[in-house]
């Protein structure tokens, strides 16, 4: 396991990515490693407006020239995110990561697997597809979004997915872009059509992951999720983000997750 | 950086504050527990609980409110697998205990008491009694001063109660606590408070209401230990509400306490508990106290 810290970090780039979205980089001279599915806690900004730090899921990890390099993607939604929307360049924040469990992915893994990301549970999907895209394993990258505005990184996705001899499939729920419809619908369609997939790794909003655990558990496919619980602290200590077990225990998400094998879940969670 | 609280020797005054550092061994890379000055447990109940649904926790100005629902592993499992690692590290350990029930806080102790390495109890007396008609014992004198004396016969160790700021009486359930044999006394628990969801139209929180900590507090918390100094000057006092730096805690000091908990602003920065230590002891060094006793309950009235 990669020693959590806790660092102060410079916001190094930023780059819009939707209406609603951008793209962080943060930058430390210190070493940091992560896996997809890991995230950070940061501060978004000083005083106590937010008090609490935001997770983010981690999109990227980079060292070169003695500089780690976090990249980050980002929602705005409330205050914390509007306030690293606007953070000048070079402006010092607190990053307390790696923080949590991340997908499991083994070196030579054969595939093909199936990534399905909805909205900006994009980063550890796309982390994971850099990943698997370099060792080789193949995969498809289910993309969706509520409008083609909103759909993140296409053309990243797209040329991740081919460096893996895989496929983007783009959905959007008022059809604007891609199929029209719910990612996990596209996957289920798939599925249907006889495409046979070793795993499935997802990360979006709950309800989509409650879909795909439900399109798993049918279709007797493996499945890790990236669940997404409002997080007070990130370390397992405030016991704000619990998810029921199978095994009937509530475990922080932040501590034990936030990626959990659907099937270790409490069936109640998805049904 | 010495002080105590009653009988109970603390090499500094700041603690982990129960329900905020997990049983004390959770952010051991950040926070050693044998470098505070002790750490309190998370509530413990006879039995495991699983605790409220979810959403149970909400961000609000300068604060949070939280409505965990005493979730915890169980005095049991604390004693197996904690207590021997806060022991074998020297860690000043304080058993938060809780109970729907007056007989369950005597079980909780009654399982603590066959083990070493317990510096304290710690009465949560802001649950409801489910005996009472869901009273708070921390709400009624009556009713804590007979939960004091029936824990108190059950021990001989320090005995704390952390009173509830929602008490009606505050000076009056503090009495009642020292009356019924409390050793010291912990002050703030969280202040009763709602998050409304304007477009929902519902509560933030799935239990409707829950208890506001954070820097929000610390003026009613700070208004709360000065009183309770004022009315009990002999009473050991644990002042909790807010700190979140080292200036913080000598605050709780002046105003009369002997020793501090750190709780919300571990989440925060999970290191927050020891560096008020350092803040602290840099306070006392530029302000020119040889002895941080010196604060306890040194404000000037003017």
């Amino acid at each position: 396991m990669i020693a959590r810290r806790d660092l102060a970090v410079r916001v190094a780039a930023r780059t819009d990515l939707s209406p609603t979205c951008f793209r962080i980089a943060l930058t430390t001279p210190e070493p940091l490693a992560a896996v997809p599915g890991q995230f950070g806690m940061v501060a978004c900004g000083e005083g106590f407006d937010p008090l609490l730090r935001r997770a983010f899921s981690i999109a990227g990890v980079a060292r070169r020239e003695g500089v780690t390099i976090v990249e980050l993607m980002v929602k705005q939604i409330g205050r914390g995110s509007a306030l690293l929307r606007r953070a000048p360049l070079g402006a010092e924040l607190r990053l307390l990561a790696p923080l949590g469990n991340g997908f499991t992915l083994a070196p030579g893994e054969e595939g093909p697997l199936a990534l399905v990301a909805g909205g900006i549970g994009l980063p550890p999907l796309l982390f994971a597809a850099e990943l698997l895209a370099a060792q080789g394993t193949a995969f498809d990258l289910y993309l969706g979004a509520a409008t083609a505005a909103e759909l993140l990184e296409v053309e990243h996705c797209r040329s991740a997915a081919a460096a893996a001899g895989g496929e983007l499939v783009c959905t959007t729920d008022d059809g604007s872009a891609g199929e029209a419809g719910f990612v996990t619908a596209a996957l289920e369609r798939r599925l249907a059509g006889g495409r046979r997939y070793a795993r499935a790794l997802a990360c979006g909003p709950n309800p989509m992951l409650r879909a795909l655990a439900r399109l798993a558990r049918e279709r007797g496919l493996e499945a890790e999720l990236s669940l997404e619980e409002p997080m007070g602290c990130g370390v397992g200590v405030c016991l704000g983000c619990v998810v029921e077990l199978a095994d009937g225990r509530f475990v922080p998400s932040c501590k034990e997750g936030p990626v959990f094998p659907a099937s270790r879940l409490a069936a109640r969670w998805s049904a | 950086m010495a002080t105590s609280v009653g009988a109970v020797r603390l090499a500094n005054p700041v603690m982990a504050a129960s329900g905020t550092f997990g049983y004390g061994l959770d952010l051991i890379d950040f926070c050693p527990p044998e470098r505070l000055g002790a750490v309190v447990s998370k509530g413990l109940s006879p039995q495991p609980r699983p605790g409220n649904p979810m959403p149970r926790i909400v961000e609000t100005a300068a604060g949070m409110i939280n409505a965990i629902g005493l979730q915890n592993i169980g005095v049991e499992a604390f004693c197996r697998d904690a207590l021997p690692l806060l022991r074998a590290r020297g860690a000043v350990v304080a058993v938060n205990v809780f109970g729907a029930r007056m007989e369950e806080y005597l079980e909780v102790i009654a399982r603590c008491e066959r083990e070493a390495g317990v510096a304290a109890y710690e009465l949560n007396v802001s649950c409801p009694n489910v005996t009472a008609g869901g009273m708070e014992f921390g709400h009624d004198p009556a009713l804590l001063e007979t939960l004091a004396r029936r824990c108190r016969e059950a021990t001989r160790r320090p005995l704390w109660v952390k009173l509830s700021p929602n008490a009606p009486d505050l000076v009056a359930t503090a009495r009642a606590a020292a009356a019924g044999g409390a050793d010291a006394l912990t002050l703030i628990n969280t202040v009763r408070a709602m998050a409304i969801d304007a477009v929902a139209r519902r509560p933030v929180l799935a239990n409707g209401c829950g208890g506001l900590s954070g820097p929000a507090v610390k003026p009613i918390a700070l208004r709360m230990v000065w009183e309770v100094h004022r009315a009990l000057p002999e009473v050991p006092l644990v002042g909790i509400g807010g700190v979140e730096t080292g200036r913080d805690a000598a605050e709780f000091l002046l105003a009369g306490a002997s020793a501090v908990q750190v709780g919300t602003a571990t989440f925060r920065d999970p290191a927050a508990p020891l560096r008020i230590v350092a803040e602290l002891e840099r306070f006392c060094e530029t302000q020119g106290i040889a002895d941080v006793r010196e604060l306890i309950g040194g404000l000037q009235w003017r």
